[in-house]
């Protein structure tokens, strides 16, 4: 029976190509454009590390001016930290399992041989870093502890910088140059791409590459190697000590830090603890602003620091209202075509069809719209996100249609047509079939 | 008008779908009227002029590697040779370019006893005495550099520069009075770190497109080196800037302690800076016309069928004396009723969703002359697209009438 309401279905669709087009066509638009907004949005709210955002916080630490506005929220503090502070940290016994301080940098690799030297975006990190943040290996590990605390010239380097540099071939052991001095690499992680990237979200950089090169933090500082993330100052550096020194124990913010805590209990006391710190340090003049201490998990961190712009929101709200013209475009459409099917409608129910098999005949026509609509609108959400990402610098890892948003999208589309289609098609098998056959 | 009666009486028999169009008229109008006001901010936006002579002019950065290379003297040599490139107008070192995003921001004290929330935060470029040529800033007031004035900054030496060349809107905020010139101002509170100001120049944005101080920026004559990075702003003749980048680039990359990181023409950085902002006027213009095209068709579809089903009518009509030009208007003028419906819907719908919009994601509000103007164009858009079907009901013929009777 069912592939019987099928042919009558297309028979139908054929009688009416243009007005059956128009029908594909608008539920397609509307469907296409809510799709490529919602997937953007989608994404970019998405958790990039779901098995550990809860237990996985950032610090934040209020040691900005205090003449400045007050602070209201966690996005009102400086999402970074001093160096001093986020040494201080690292060094001391707090109720953390782990905890990592770092910042992103650049250096020239200079490949042996005839190939010309290149730019590099560098992690300097420690250790717990992979380890908190999950990173696989595919040759090799994570420098030891000894390293970080020796300041050694070890590192761990990406997939691609391996390919590039030794043919992909296990490169542990082996040392490359970096700007003027020599490296061994410990190990090699794979292709590793949290999206966003969480764990350092200077606007401009939220969904670009991960680095390629993970330095211990300790030798980063001896080297001098510069941040190139945001770096913001309030306070003068003291002019009475050289410049590297007076910026190491100045109140600019530089560095991120991350703690791994499991438990709220956890999560509590490591507050406590930063809320301690701040109360000590204010007693010799520092912190002069009121006690502000956050930790924010990731998803709470993307929040705070607004991963999802304005401006993805007005897009979905917008082509949500667009899906919804459609949608009613469809409707009226609909209703007319049902409306001229009138007879048709009529000869079946005086042949004996009941109410409820014309019901569901109609509502099989409409179901296969739907998924024409659907089909549609899946090929130009396609299309629109290839638009996305040429429009949008630094989406490339973020612009993909994923299984869920697939499904979502047929899902939207069936029940948008079938939402269209249901008061018509009850409309016309409402009919009463006498009156319809004598105006035959 | 006398059918407006009958067309009336007769559009309450269908009540369904005369509600169906005139609501997406109204989500139209609501729909349009926002985004039109977006793109029109972000267009704003854009086209603000940076200052500099944006077609003729490059950036350069360069990241040099060996740290036994005197960076000073590299300077000197690279300046030297890319201001002897054919083509070039003026090049000077730089730490930041105009709405590049990633720039140095400070605060100016205009009086010893200020504290640091009363400061005047501006943009900062480090520049030498070719700096204003570069950048193509006219003097309004004031001096250019001397070279004895440029001062290093480096790790083992903090020289601080003892003058600076400031924006006239950085001039305005620190001395309202209009008295800017020869007074001399502090980088840091407490009377620290006096500067004179010895010039004024007309106009150029700092580094952050987005914010609120865009327009003050200060030059100072002064080279930093920090770390290895080195950056030049290159000013071409007009039309020379391709062969420039080119000249410039090859010059570069001949110093094998350095690498050549970022060669960028001055349109090309700022498309990239306002990518999202090019990206949203792009994709609300896509939205304005696939919803204007889906609402005219779906317009069309419903009119050709209603005329479809008023055949009979339609003939009876003519067959009774309805001219042609009755029929047409008969069409037109039920357009007309129901597109009014809907545009009085959807003007409290447009201030509606500008309200959540703006409150909900700072759009800010739309200015009330785009009602008007959105509901003239969708009046228009109605009676355009109802014109097919009405012209095929006025070729009904009267004969019809008589027909299957």
């Amino acid at each position: 029976m069912f592939s019987y309401y099928i042919r009558l279905a297309l028979t139908s669709i054929r009688r009416t190509p243009v007005l059956s087009a128009l029908m594909v066509l608008a539920l397609g638009l509307g469907i296409g454009a809510f799709m490529t907004t919602f997937t953007v949005y989608y994404l970019m709210s998405g958790d990039p590390i779901p098995h550990k955002s809860d237990v996985l916080y950032a610090v934040q630490l209020d040691n900005w001016d205090p003449n400045d506005d007050p602070t209201e929220s966690a996005s009102d503090v400086q999402p970074q930290l001093t160096y001093q502070d986020g040494q201080h940290l690292m060094n001391a016994d707090t109720p953390a399992i782990r905890q990592v301080h770092m910042y992103g940098s650049d250096m020239v690799v200079v490949p042996e041989g005839d190939d010309p030297p290149f730019n590099e975006n560098v992690r300097a990190t420690y250790q717990t870093f992979f380890s908190m943040f999950d990173v696989p290996f595919i040759y090799g590990s994570p420098w030891d502890k000894r390293a970080d605390d020796d300041h050694a010239s070890v590192i761990v380097i990406g997939r691609k910088l391996n390919d590039r540099l030794f043919n992909g071939e296990n490169s542990v052991g082996k040392s490359i140059q970096l700007n003027d001095g020599f490296y061994q690499i410990t190990g090699v992680i794979d292709d590793w791409q949290p999206t966003p990237r969480f764990y350092h979200v200077d606007a401009g950089r939220r969904f670009s590459d991960s680095e390629q090169i993970f330095l211990p933090f300790t030798r980063a500082i001896d080297l001098v190697l510069g941040p190139n993330g945001n770096t913001n100052c309030w306070a003068p550096l003291d002019d009475s000590l050289p410049v590297i020194e007076a910026f190491l124990k100045s109140e600019c913010v530089w560095t991120q830090f991350w703690a791994e805590l499991e438990t709220p209990e956890q999560a509590a006391a490591y507050k406590d603890y930063l809320d301690n710190y701040v109360r000590d340090q204010k007693q010799i003049g520092r912190f002069q602003r009121p006690l502000n201490t956050f930790i924010s998990n990731v998803r709470e961190w993307l929040v705070v620091n607004r991963v999802v712009t304005n401006d993805n929101r007005v897009l979905v709200r917008l082509s949500f209202l667009f899906l919804l013209v459609c949608v009613l475009n469809t409707v009226g459409l609909l209703m007319a075509k049902f409306l001229g099917k009138s007879g048709e409608v009529a000869v079946r129910r005086a042949m004996g069809a009941s109410r409820q098999a014309v019901f569901i005949q109609n509502l099989v026509e409409v179901a296969t719209i739907g998924v024409a609509g659907g089909v549609a609108g899946i090929g130009l959400a396609w299309l629109g996100l290839k638009g996305i990402e040429n429009l949008y610098r630094g989406y490339q890892h973020l612009v993909h249609l994923d299984p869920v948003m697939l499904a979502t999208a047929v899902c939207l589309a069936v029940i948008s047509a079938i939402l269209a289609g249901l008061y018509p098609v009850w409309r016309v098998s409402r009919q009463a079939p006498a009156g319809l056959l004598k105006a035959l | 008008m006398k059918d407006i009666g009958p067309i009336f009486r007769s559009l309450l028999r269908n009540k369904l779908g005369v509600i169906l169009i005139a609501l997406q008229i109204a989500l139209t109008l609501a729909i349009v009227t926002n985004a039109a006001f977006i793109i029109s901010e972000r267009s704003a936006d854009i086209a603000r002029p940076s200052g500099l002579d944006e077609s003729n002019t490059a950036m350069f950065i360069t990241n040099l590697f060996d740290s036994n290379v005197d960076q000073r003297q590299l300077y000197r040599d690279d300046l030297e040779a890319i201001r002897a490139i054919p083509g070039v107008l003026a090049a000077a070192p730089t730490q930041s370019m105009p709405i590049s995003g990633s720039g140095w921001g400070e605060d100016l004290y205009s009086n010893p006893e200020m504290q640091s929330n009363e400061s005047v935060n501006f943009g900062k470029f480090m520049v030498d005495e070719h700096g204003l040529e570069a950048f193509d800033l006219e003097l309004v007031a004031g001096r250019n550099f001397t070279p004895d004035e440029m001062v290093t900054r480096s790790f083992e030496a903090m020289e601080l520069p003892k003058v600076l060349i400031v924006s006239q809107a950085l001039a305005d905020s620190l001395f309202p009075d209009g008295d800017a010139l020869n007074k001399t101002v502090w980088d840091e509170p407490n009377g620290e770190q006096p500067m004179q100001i010895i010039g004024i120049y007309d106009h150029m944005q700092n580094a952050w497109p987005t914010s609120e101080n865009v327009n003050r920026t200060a030059l100072t004559p002064e080279i930093s080196l920090f770390g290895g990075q080195m950056m030049y702003v290159v000013r071409a003749e007009p039309g020379q800037l391709d062969q420039v980048m080119q000249a410039t680039e090859a010059y570069l990359s001949k110093n094998r302690s350095r690498i050549v990181e970022i060669v960028r023409s001055y349109p090309e950085q700022k498309s990239r800076t306002y990518s999202r902002d090019i990206a949203m006027v792009k994709l609300l213009s896509g939205v304005i016309v696939i919803l204007t095209g889906v609402t005219g068709l779906g317009i069309i579809g419903l009119a050709w069928f209603s005329v479809t089903q008023r055949r009979k009518q339609i003939g009876t009509r003519r067959a009774l004396g309805a001219t042609r030009g009755d029929i047409v208007r008969y069409f037109m003028v039920e357009n007309w009723l129901i597109t009014s419906a809907g545009l009085a819907v959807g003007l409290v719908g447009a201030v509606g969703l500008n309200w959540f919009l703006d409150t909900q994601y700072e759009v800010g509000r739309v200015p009330l002359w785009y009602l008007p103007v959105g509901m003239a164009a969708l009046w228009l858009l109605g009676q355009l697209a109802v014109l097919l079907p009405a012209r095929r009901a006025a070729n009904i013929p009267p004969a019809l009438a008589t027909r299957s009777v």
